[in-house]
């Protein structure tokens, strides 16, 4: 099994996947980092996304080993110690979520998008996110959030 | 000290407490526990949708390194016991029973049923194991069509049946059928079709079994709508003392009818853990949920229609055919004629009704309770009102109106028995016309068909018995809710629910309640779930928990804060009825000075100072029957773009007028409407379970099985009506269902009304392009 080492969250980690092994699964089961969550292995849910390198990427569909040397940020890298990032907390203000299993993908796509569209509208927040898969919410209270951070984000 | 003016939560959109877990990524899910000496499992599935086993050849795996064990259908059939699915033993299935094991033995019966299960160190080495099995089937002819299963030369599922019939053919009459009918100016006769699709929670089931030998005792960590009866099931067909079993569930992602009781995988995942003494994990994937977890719908309906000329729709004459597909677990689809028969006349003054029904039994996946499990009969009676009003040349909003019971006192009643009280539905038909316009959208609908644009435009109405109405007698509609309720040293305030909340935000709202009731800040309860030894018997499905679990906790609140009265009176020297509590303290009326913390009477009552003569056991158990329940309903209208070229339907506007009467949480009532509406506009314009004629499953990906997203479900504008209150305290009303409920007519009614300009007549509610493709060419060329 292959040596690799990356940084998750800002800490230097490493590790000997399987080659097979996806970087969810490396994530979640060798990391402890649970918060990445698997909705459909196949890429289309959304709801394993990472950042990784700067980018928006779905972790289900990358081997842990692809991962070797990069930086990689999940749902539990974005909030400071104990609290919410700004998007984690307009989306709280917005009640965007219900069961909560989308939300991590959700809030990494999110995150990214906005880091590279501060001034985004509705129409691209809605197309950015087309990617992501909720069944609770039918998205309305998802946008809200996104829309709300994004102005106090210009606000400040 | 001033005087305490306190907050009110209920009413107010309070945030979520379970969202700050939940948005870190500190949510706990099944999938998220991992237990030392935890094995995975991954089950064997049939490729075939009918098939004879003949023989399960498991020596490959076995010998596989890291694979610990390999049981077959025949082993766990030595270590389960026989009987039915624990749903369907609790609610009494309405047909004959089927006889069959926990995972195939000598049969298999749709695509994906489990033959065997592999037990590994991996999930990934569990998976390799599974390809190591080698299965010799024999193939039976399929029965995929209901119109199959109906034929009596048709293979039957179940050997002790006989034949494919689930539930047998009945009818009922109420009202005058034959004269009604025989009277009436016109008898309009339809076949209405509605497709299979699916619940598709973004978290699919699963489990974690740990068996403890030395204690000969179960815990079983699971994602479930009620702990209570998925212990029941893991019990019964394992043959443990309910009391050894412990099912504990952390969050839950999403359900929507799907996740009740223990389903087969979860048996045996269980039955796997004791045989090895080692914690056994088993989560589906998205091809599993997809294929195997259970599926809804998939029903027609033969209608006719008494009409008089003047657009009083008389009497309904409806013939339901259900496919309940291959195993009818938890009675479901056998149960569901029985509430489309009692909800057909919906708020309408229909005069009779004839509703025969047939379950049948087919090699597709079983079918599962689905958000609003009898929402058929919704889609048929708008659906049908529309048609005839086309036929009449009358507008959608004016039949409606013309045929909707008025509020009287006494209330009407509808055919099938249950009084109107309370409903709103003119009131929100009405707003929903101020809101849209209707005049307004006909002309830029006109002005749009100049220029070979197609809009249109579609309302629906429906009530839903959430709970329903108090029926004569000492019982409520929904039976009664109970909970345990208990201040704490620390001046907590713990409910302590049966219910399984798996997005509908019961932490929070429950303590809204609570909080308001008791007088102590939000904060300051505790909503306890999910834990089988700790919590009462409870359910969260069928829109039950606002009325029956919002009353429990308001009384349950009351409850507690008179003993606590009675306590603080003894401490504070004062008498009970002289105390108030609020902001978290109790002090004498008129007299703020004397405040003392909640959590200081909480501590006291802890400290075991007290002789037997105080009682200060700070802990209550409350029941709740619903109290005069009510009706939940509204009327919801749709503005579609057909674009006749490319088939695809835009929702452009979408207006829900709803009334649940009080709310408890603004935003979580609009939430549970949004998201209903968006099955319901994904279940009309993308998903569809799709199978083969050979019984092959085809939408086992989201490649396949389309799901709505950000693109495709619009801004949805509600309103509330909260008209009339019937209880003295409890007029929270469910509304987890009636988005779903109403969207797919809605969508369809506005559909049609589009494309109306070709003469197109609906009587399905699938329609994704290439069939609104083929319905313009069909009604272009005549046919």
């Amino acid at each position: 099994m292959p040596d690799i080492t990356l940084r998750v969250n800002g800490a230097t980690c490493a590790g000997s996947p399987e080659a097979r092994k996806t970087l969810a699964d490396f994530l979640r089961e060798d990391l402890d980092l649970t918060g990445t969550h698997l909705g459909c292995e196949h890429g289309v849910c959304g709801a394993c996304t990472v950042i990784l390198d700067g980018r928006a990427v779905r972790s289900c569909l990358m081997l842990a080993v692809q991962a070797a040397g990069s930086e990689v940020t999940t749902i539990e890298g974005l909030a400071p110690d104990g609290g919410l990032g700004p998007l984690q907390q307009a989306m709280w203000d917005s009640h965007s979520f219900q069961c909560g299993f989308c939300t991590p993908g959700f809030v990494v796509q999110a995150t990214a998008f906005l880091s590279d569209h501060p001034d985004a509208g509705e129409q691209q927040i809605r197309e950015a996110l087309s990617g992501n898969i909720c069944r609770c919410t039918g998205y309305q209270s998802i946008i809200d959030g996104v829309l709300l951070a994004a102005e106090r984000n210009r606000e400040r | 000290m001033a005087e305490i003016v306190a907050e009110r939560y209920t009413g107010a959109s309070i945030k979520r407490s379970e969202d700050p877990r939940i948005l870190t990524g500190a949510g706990r899910y099944v999938d998220d526990i991992k237990l030392p000496g935890m094995l995975h499992a991954a089950f064997v599935r049939s490729p075939l949708a009918h098939g004879n086993v003949l023989s399960v050849d498991v020596s490959a795996a076995r010998a596989l390194p890291g694979v610990v064990a390999v049981l077959t259908g025949a082993d766990l059939e030595a270590m389960t016991v026989p009987g039915p699915d624990p749903l369907m033993a609790l609610f009494g299935a309405a047909g004959p029973t089927p006889e069959f094991t926990l995972l195939a033995t000598d049969k298999v019966r749709l695509m994906g049923d489990p033959v065997a299960v592999v037990i590994a160190e991996s999930r990934y080495l569990a998976e390799d194991g599974c390809e190591l099995v080698e299965v010799d089937y024999d193939d039976l002819p399929p029965v995929v069509t209901a119109a199959f299963a109906l034929d009596p030369s048709s293979p039957p599922l179940f050997a002790n049946l006989g034949d494919n019939i689930a539930r047998p053919h009945s009818r009922n009459e109420f009202g005058d059928v034959g004269s009604t009918f025989a009277n009436a100016d016109r008898v309009i006769d339809f076949h209405i079709d509605v497709h299979r699709h699916q619940n598709v929670p973004m978290e699919g089931r699963g489990c974690v079994a740990s068996w403890d030998a030395d204690l000969a005792a179960m815990t079983v960590y699971a994602a479930t709508q009620s702990v209570h009866i998925t212990r029941t099931g893991v019990a019964t067909r394992l043959g443990i003392e309910p009391d050894k079993v412990r099912v504990l569930a952390g969050d839950i992602g999403g359900s929507f009818g799907l996740k009740i009781g223990a389903s087969r995988e979860e048996l045996a995942v269980a039955a796997a853990s004791r045989h090895l003494g080692r914690p056994v994990k088993w989560v589906e994937d998205r091809g599993e949920n997809l294929m195997v977890s259970g599926q809804a719908r998939e029903e027609s309906f033969d209608v006719r229609a008494a009409v008089s000329n003047d657009g009083d729709l008389a009497g309904l004459d409806v013939a339901v055919v259900v496919d309940t597909g291959a195993y009818p677990g938890m009675g479901m689809g056998a149960m569901v004629p029985d509430i489309m028969q009692a909800m057909l006349p919906g708020p309408y003054k229909l005069a009779a009704l004839g509703f025969e029904s047939t379950a049948v039994i087919t090699n597709k996946a079983t079918y599962v309770a689905y958000r609003g499990p009898w929402a058929s009969e919704t889609f048929v009676r708008e659906r049908v009102l529309d048609l005839i009003a086309k036929d009449l040349g009358l507008d959608p909003v004016e039949i409606r109106l013309r045929n909707i019971a008025a509020r009287t006192d006494p209330p009407a009643s509808m055919i099938t028995g249950r009084p109107l009280v309370g409903v709103t539905t003119v009131e929100a038909l009405e707003r929903v016309a101020q809101l849209v316009d209707f005049p307004a959208f006909r002309r830029r609908q006109a002005q749009a068909r100049a220029q070979g644009r197609y809009l249109g435009v579609g309302v629906a109405t429906f009530i839903e018995a959430a709970p329903g109405p108090r029926p004569e007698g000492p019982d409520g509609a929904l039976g009664s809710e109970s909970m345990r309720l208990r201040l704490t040293e620390d001046g907590i305030v713990v409910l302590f629910t049966g219910q399984m909340p798996h997005g509908q935000s019961h932490q929070t709202t429950l303590a809204q309640i609570a909080a308001d009731e008791f007088g102590v800040p939000f904060e300051q309860v505790r909503v306890v779930v999910g834990d089988s030894d700790v919590v009462p018997f409870g359910l969260t499905g069928g829109s039950r928990s606002a009325t029956m679990t919002g009353g429990v906790a308001l009384h349950g609140a009351r409850d507690l804060k008179a003993k606590v009265l009675d306590f603080a009176a003894y401490l504070m020297e004062a008498r009970a009825q002289d105390l108030l509590i609020s902001d978290g303290n109790v002090w004498v009326r008129g007299d703020p000075a004397s405040a003392i913390a909640v959590s200081e009477v909480g501590r006291r009552a802890a400290s075991g100072q007290f002789g037997a003569d105080v009682d200060a056991a700070l802990e209550v158990e409350a029941t709740f029957d619903g109290g005069e329940g009510g009706w939940s309903g509204g009327t919801h209208c749709a503005i579609v773009e057909v674009d006749a070229e490319t088939g695809l339907v835009k929702v452009e506007r979408y207006v829900a007028v709803e009334d649940c009467g009080a709310l408890i949480n603004p935003a979580v009532v609009e939430g549970q409407i949004r998201g209903g509406i968006a099955q319901g506009i994904g279940a009309v314009l993308l998903e569809k379970s799709a199978y083969g004629e050979d019984g092959s499953f085809q939408s086992a990906t989201f490649m396949d099985y389309l799901m709505p997203t950000t693109c495709d479900i619009p801004r949805i504008e509600i309103e509330h009506l909260e008209t009339v209150p019937l209880d003295a305290d409890v007029n929270f009303r469910g509304v987890g269902e009636g988005g779903m409920i109403v969207a797919p007519p809605t969508v369809v009614n506005a559909i049609e009304d589009a494309l109306s300009p070709f003469g197109v007549r609906i009587y399905e509610q699938h329609l994704p392009p290439a069939r609104i493709l083929e319905l313009i060419a069909a009604a272009d060329s005549g046919q």
